[in-house]
């Protein structure tokens, strides 16, 4: 396996209410706007486009949670519900913007911010050998389900 | 002297809850009013206004065999005309849900007949004949045991219950059942098992934060009673504990 050679600083952001899209794409884009944000992904429960299991199993699960917003001029469709949102920054600094742009944007509910950890893998795994090979970027580790086909967004700077 | 019974310890709120759900001589307060067709739909067994499929033929009709058990139980209305077996299943959010599974499971012993509970970390169902199943959802949902925003029909695709709740104050649904409407009505767009229904079944408004917390059946330390604030019950349990351990050696107690 490659050394971690990408050791940046980390911080994860946790509202006490999973949002909505509408206000997840609000915060997205003001996040966006911070300079040396390297890597960002949305976490949460799943919202499946057909019904998984049950006596409904593959008919359409209409989901208005499911929507597609606009992040940075990026149009992608919100697969989950966002419940936490790691983030890749280049220095503690930016964290520092992120927790003042958290601390005027949360205002109906509390949020955390942790910061230091690794709550985003920097090292392939074996699944992500199988699937990319032994030349990977290592900008792709971690964000994105190996098993998933859809690749990552990629918001252009500003 | 007739046994009483005490139905749990504790001296919390959350005890008081708990043994006012299942104690059968206490009404529980009716919260909200829902139409038969209304439990029908979201139940999603048969359609609404047709008749009951039946699994055997009614009891009247057929040659039942000289047993004891029989004449002393009386069979429900849905097992004297026959009905197949169906089901119901809550999901209660952890964040002050107004029940939790094994205290359903409780209540729904004490409070009905005929029926068969399951209960599950996050979930419980319970089956019994579909005519029957209808009273007991209907009272399931009518009365204090449910809270629009906090409890669930849920056949299938149950995650949720110990999730954080969404924005809008929902527990987490990954089908949307239901959705809760600019003026604050919670409508089922959806059957239990997340088939979309012909027209939306209201359940009215949450309830506020005062009342979910004061009719919780559950400890939470961040958002309601401590369990350990609960002296009795930590009592209780650990005398269960200490008992059933010391079982399998000598089952006295000191």
């Amino acid at each position: 396996m490659t050394e971690a050679a990408f050791d940046y600083p980390q911080c994860r952001i946790t509202p006490l209410r999973m949002l909505k899209p509408d206000s997840a794409e609000a915060l997205l884009n003001e996040v966006v706007k911070i300079p040396g944000i390297r890597r960002m992904m949305i976490n949460g429960p799943n919202l499946p486009r057909t019904v998984p299991y049950g006596p409904a199993r593959g008919k359409p699960n209409p989901n208005s949670n499911r929507k597609v917003i606009d992040v940075g001029g990026s149009e992608f469709e919100l697969h989950v519900q966002v419940g936490t949102i790691i983030l890749e920054v280049l220095d503690e600094s930016v964290t520092q913007k992120i927790r003042a742009l958290c601390d005027r944007f949360f205002t109906k509910f509390p949020y955390q911010l942790q910061t230091g950890k690794k709550y985003m893998k920097t090292q392939p795994t074996t699944a992500d050998y199988a699937k990319y090979g032994p030349n990977v970027d290592p900008s792709l580790i971690g964000l994105v389900d190996p098993r998933n086909k859809e690749g990552p967004i990629i918001i252009q700077g500003r | 002297m007739a046994y009483k019974p005490q139905y749990g310890p504790g001296t919390s709120h959350v005890a008081e809850n708990r043994r006012r759900q299942m104690n059968p001589d206490i009404e529980l307060d009716k919260v909200r009013n829902v139409t038969d067709e209304d439990i029908v739909l979201i139940l999603g067994h048969r359609a609404p206004g047709s008749a009951y499929p039946t699994a055997h033929p009614p009891l009247a009709e057929q040659q039942e065999p000289d047993c004891p058990i029989r004449k002393i139980v009386k069979p429900t209305d849905g097992a004297k005309a026959g009905d197949r077996v169906r089901y119901v299943q809550f999901v209660d959010s952890m964040y002050n849900g107004p029940s939790q599974p094994y205290q359903r499971t409780y209540t729904e012993c004490y409070r009905f007949r005929g029926i068969d509970p399951g209960t599950l970390s996050g979930r419980q169902i319970v089956e019994c004949r579909e005519r029957d199943l209808e009273g007991y959802a209907k009272w399931l949902i009518e009365t204090e045991m449910f809270d629009p925003a906090l409890t669930s029909v849920r056949g299938a695709t149950v995650h949720g219950h110990s999730l954080r709740l969404a924005e809008d104050g929902l527990m987490f649904d990954m089908l949307q059942r239901c959705i809760i409407g600019d003026e604050g009505v919670v409508t089922y767009v959806k059957d239990q098992i997340g088939e979309p229904l012909d027209r939306a079944v209201s359940l009215g408004k949450p309830l506020d934060d005062a009342w979910v917390k004061a009719h919780s059946t559950i400890f939470h330390s961040l958002v309601g009673s401590s369990y350990r604030d609960d002296k009795e019950y930590i009592e209780y349990i650990q005398r269960i504990h200490s008992l059933r351990t010391k079982y399998g050696f000598m089952p006295v107690e000191e």
